[in-house]
């Protein structure tokens, strides 16, 4: 397969006067600089973006990022897979390099979401769903109550994945919630879609991140590569009648990456997921494996998923105090895995970090996700 | 079950419904409205809201009344800003229709946010709710608790 050889993430958060391309390109020339290979060898360049054309009337957005840096003529790829906007474009990536298209491809997702014109985010405004009411924190909402009803899971549990990612974000100069918050002050905040309070919903935000991906031959030159085991994307089943508290989208995805890496989830020294909402990583526990289904409230209870315990989940803060600038986020994750993967995490480095996966879904269609990715990483 | 809409045609009103071929009168009580889907004969499956092609062999499907009742799977009150002019706050729900094998997405009574549980039953309803994408004042479906609601 391929190896990621550069990564770099700008801090995320409300950035007025920054454009969806400045933040790309700082983005862009921190994976450059971080992997120290000369421009002229980026032989194709992926570019994700999800919102730019609703928001700002922008398309084709990457080819300005590339010309920007300097990366003309080169093939450059636009990529639109809601949240997994980024995890898509490097999904593509790595298959160009796995299939000898390119030595070095460059990957980067860039979001700005921070302006009045946003709203709620939604999944087409010309879905049926979306013209009676639907809206993102109503679908998680609607798993949480089912997920509550079905397995006893409590509004203290769903909580308590807050405690932990504002925790683990504190340790990360990135990231845009960093303050301590606890049980009793995250079920205090206004309701958003019950049970679901804004402290339980992750923020918008502006941010950009990228990584360069090499070919093993070429990575082999170099000392950081870090190899990639499996890299799966995957669209939802929409079958009727969707179970909405197991996601089923999720095992199957994750699957797929435990096949194509030879690994189960018991080898996983950390996990990166999408927590967009409290009981999206609950949930993502139980379709990842690393509970079984029904228990992942009690998982984070029992501190296992925090920094320490027994399988790290969003050291990084995650989507909750990270912030989820849409496109950037599947990058960000990835980045995270080659931080940690070359024990460079600084305060929340997870000890002796082996192996590493990364979990991204976005949109919503009858009650499933649109679409999944899973990576899992090595050094 | 399958019902012959072709002689049951919307209510009269002055809102235009907020899609086409969501919903139309009950054929069996013109005073009571029933969500409308897709069927496919050779699979027996249910579509809503209508699919054109059966997703499993790919044949035309026929527009059929799905019914006017069903069961709460699930459910939320969305009360930060809403979309669409809707009210705030509102419902929506998962519904487990009676009458046919399919959950649902859909909007509840904005008027009974406090008394929705899961497994309530409920029926459907239709009235102005909301604009549509072009601005305009619109008819939405929407599900109102039973004042029984009783399970099926």
């Amino acid at each position: 397969m391929a190896m990621i050889i550069g990564a770099s993430v700008i801090a995320f958060g409300r950035k007025p006067g920054r454009s969806i391309v400045s933040m790309a390109v700082e983005a862009g020339l921190g994976a450059m600089r971080d992997a120290n290979v000369n421009f002229a060898q980026v032989g194709v360049g992926f570019f994700a973006n999800a919102l730019g054309a609703k928001l700002f009337g922008d398309m084709t957005i990457g080819q300005n990022v590339f010309a920007e840096l300097g990366l003309s003529q080169i093939p450059v790829i636009n990529t639109e897979n809601a949240c997994t906007s980024g995890s898509t474009a490097f999904y593509l990536a790595q298959s160009c390099i796995a299939a000898g298209q390119s030595d070095l491809a460059l990957v980067i997702g860039s979001e700005k979401m921070c302006v009045p014109e946003l709203g709620l985010i939604d999944s087409g405004a010309n879905e049926l769903d979306t013209q009676l009411g639907m809206v993102t924190p109503a679908g998680f909402a609607m798993r949480a109550q089912r997920h509550m009803y079905e397995f006893g899971t409590t509004r203290e549990q769903l909580a308590a994945v807050t405690v932990k990612s504002r925790k683990q974000a504190a340790l990360n100069p990135l990231a845009q919630f960093r303050t301590p918050e606890t049980i009793d002050e995250i079920l205090a905040s206004p309701l958003i879609a019950d049970p679901l309070t804004r402290s339980q919903c992750c923020p918008i935000a502006d941010g950009a991140a990228a990584l360069l991906l090499a070919s093993d031959d070429y990575a082999a030159r170099l000392e950081r590569g870090i190899r990639i085991d499996a890299a799966v994307l995957t669209s939802g089943s929409y079958e009727n009648q969707a179970d909405i508290a197991c996601w089923e989208t999720d095992s199957r995805t994750a699957e797929q990456a435990y096949e194509q890496a030879g690994i189960g989830p018991g080898d996983l020294d950390l996990v990166e997921c999408h927590d967009a909402f409290t009981i999206a990583e609950i949930m993502h526990y139980e379709g990842l494996g690393l509970c079984r289904p029904g228990e992942g409230g009690a998982l984070v209870a029992s501190g296992a998923t925090s920094l320490g315990g027994r399988i790290p989940v969003n050291a990084s803060g995650g989507l909750l105090s990270r912030g989820h600038p849409v496109a950037a986020t599947g990058i960000a994750q990835i980045a995270e895995l080659v931080l940690q993967l070359r024990q460079e995490a600084g305060s929340r480095q997870v000890a002796n970090c082996k192996t590493g996966l990364a979990h991204c879904m976005g949109g919503d269609r009858k009650g499933d996700t649109k679409s999944c990715t899973i990576v899992v990483l090595s050094r | 079950m399958t019902i012959d809409l072709q002689e049951a045609p919307a209510k009269e009103t002055e809102s235009p419904p907020v899609a086409n071929n969501i919903f139309a009168s009950s054929a069996g009580d013109p005073e009571q409205f029933e969500l409308l889907g897709g069927y496919c004969d050779a699979c027996d499956d249910y579509s809503f809201p209508q699919s054109e092609h059966c997703h499993r062999c790919h044949a035309d499907t026929r527009l059929v009344g799905l019914g006017t009742d069903g069961v709460i799977y699930s459910f939320t009150v969305v009360r930060t800003r809403p979309p669409l002019g809707l009210p705030q706050p509102y419902a929506v729900a998962y519904i487990d229709l009676k009458d046919v094998p399919l959950r649902v997405f859909c909007l509840l009574d904005p008027e009974q946010t406090g008394d929705i549980a899961i497994g309530a039953g409920v029926r459907l309803s239709v009235g102005q709710l909301g604009i549509n994408n072009v601005g305009q004042d619109c008819l939405r479906p929407f599900f109102q608790l039973l004042p029984e609601n009783r399970d099926f």
